[in-house]
């Protein structure tokens, strides 16, 4: 794993995440770079890669998100598990790898607004509808964003049998 | 010298990252809010032209009259304003007369502000500005937009502030509304508008009213326009009580820039 490649494109997905990302929303519903990146990385990369850049990830979406904490967990958690569970079953087809930002998203951003209620930080009445836009959007978008990714990220993706 | 290689199992390296993520969850917010305004910081010029970007292009996507909505939301702000201030002077006036007061903001101080980013989640209302303690700002200081009270300075570093908009879901504000002499709570809606509730309909509000912000000692001195009455219907749970639906008196998110309302500047 390129380190510095990894932290130089989560950098720049987080800046468009931040601001470019609202030009393409559709009824205030954006889709999240971030979480497509967690996919990504959780379905090419080794285990032990997966848990590394799972959390940074979460950590990233935390800091242009509203508190610091819920996502870190919440997307070191799933990305983790997706990572154990890429070891058995292969995503590397494009329906698959929709449904599977679409899942990853939904559980990864549940887990997060309870940890948010949790921490105390108010969670709106309707953070369940965005959570569900945003999951939708993402998984539509997400696997034609892999082929650059792939291309940035300089990942064999022929080595699927991990140790 | 050989330099030894250390291999961590997936299982410790998960046990330890997810240790850290409990830590930064539980730790208090003041202290890990600093990891966002540091990023502000850091990559604010960046940030402020992404933003720029996607409000240019939302801007176009609109009609062509966006320019002359945010003047007209502007001068009709400040209309309403200057109104409600001269009502005030009125009565004053009425019941003082002879006897001299100054103006509400006199003496006050604006301080501009551009917007770095918004909370990208779209699930809490906040943004980021570029100015902090260093510029007199403090926490609960009344943020302006095109002459209309839009937010609350919620957290505070020293170059940079996070303002919580009257629609956040944790937003509350005493507000008046149109010419009744009655003070209620507004809380945020966690959408676009905000909700005034426990108003007895034997007051009579309709839509279109304006709704203002109450003193507030220290804060505001005079009446300020936070929006106007977008719906009022009968509550659900109490039919005796008005459920009444404020929207903000200007397009929060076409703002570029905000101000700053410091009613006591230390000089």
């Amino acid at each position: 794993m390129q380190w510095f490649r990894f932290a130089g494109i989560v950098i720049v997905v987080m800046l468009l995440q931040a601001g470019l990302v609202d030009v393409v929303a559709i009824a205030s519903i954006k889709f999240d770079l971030l979480l497509i990146l967690l996919v990504f990385f959780a379905v090419y990369c080794s285990a032990s890669d997966a848990i590394i850049t799972s959390f940074a990830i979460g950590f990233a979406a935390d800091v242009i998100g509203s508190a610091i904490g819920p996502q870190t967990i919440s997307f070191g958690l799933f990305g983790t598990l997706l990572a154990c569970l890429n070891s058995i079953i292969a995503v590397r087809r494009m329906p698959y790898q929709s449904l599977v930002i679409a899942v990853v998203s939904l559980l990864s951003g549940t887990s997060a607004l309870l940890l948010t209620f949790l921490k105390g930080q108010p969670t709106p009445p309707n953070a369940f509808l965005i959570l569900l836009g945003t999951s939708l959007y993402s998984a539509a978008v997400g696997p034609y964003l892999f082929l650059p990714l792939l291309w940035l990220t300089n990942v064999r993706t022929h080595h699927f049998y991990r140790r | 010298m050989a330099r030894k290689h250390v291999k961590i199992s997936s299982r410790m390296l998960f046990t330890w990252f997810m240790l850290g993520g409990l830590i930064l969850l539980f730790a208090p917010q003041n202290w890990t809010n600093k990891f966002q305004f540091v990023f502000t910081r850091l990559f604010g010029w960046p940030l402020s032209i992404s933003r720029a970007v996607s409000l240019s292009v939302r801007a176009r996507q609109m009609s062509g009259d966006v320019v002359s909505r945010g003047e007209y939301d502007r001068l009709q702000n400040h209309l309403a304003n200057v109104m409600e201030e001269l009502s005030q002077e009125r009565r004053k006036v009425e019941a003082l007369s002879g006897l001299h007061s100054r103006p509400a903001l006199e003496g006050a101080k604006f301080v501009l502000a551009d917007i770095i980013t918004n909370s990208v989640g779209g699930l809490n209302k906040t943004f980021i500005i570029n100015r902090g303690q260093s510029d007199g700002l403090a926490k609960d200081q009344l943020v302006l937009g095109d002459n209309s009270i839009i937010g609350t300075i919620s957290e505070v570093s020293s170059r940079t502030a996070e303002v919580r908009l009257i629609t956040d879901s944790a937003s509350n504000m005493a507000v008046n509304i149109g010419e009744l002499n009655v003070n209620r709570v507004m809380e945020g809606d966690g959408r676009d508008s905000a909700k005034v509730r426990m108003l007895s309909i034997k007051h009579q509000v309709k839509a279109g009213d304006n709704v203002y912000a109450c003193k507030k000692a220290g804060f505001l001195d005079t009446p300020f326009i936070v929006g106007e009455v977008a719906q009022c219907k009968r509550d659900d749970e109490n039919p005796s009580l008005w459920d009444i639906t404020v929207r903000p008196a200007c397009n929060i998110d076409g703002l570029n820039g905000v101000v700053v309302l410091i009613m006591n500047p230390q000089n």
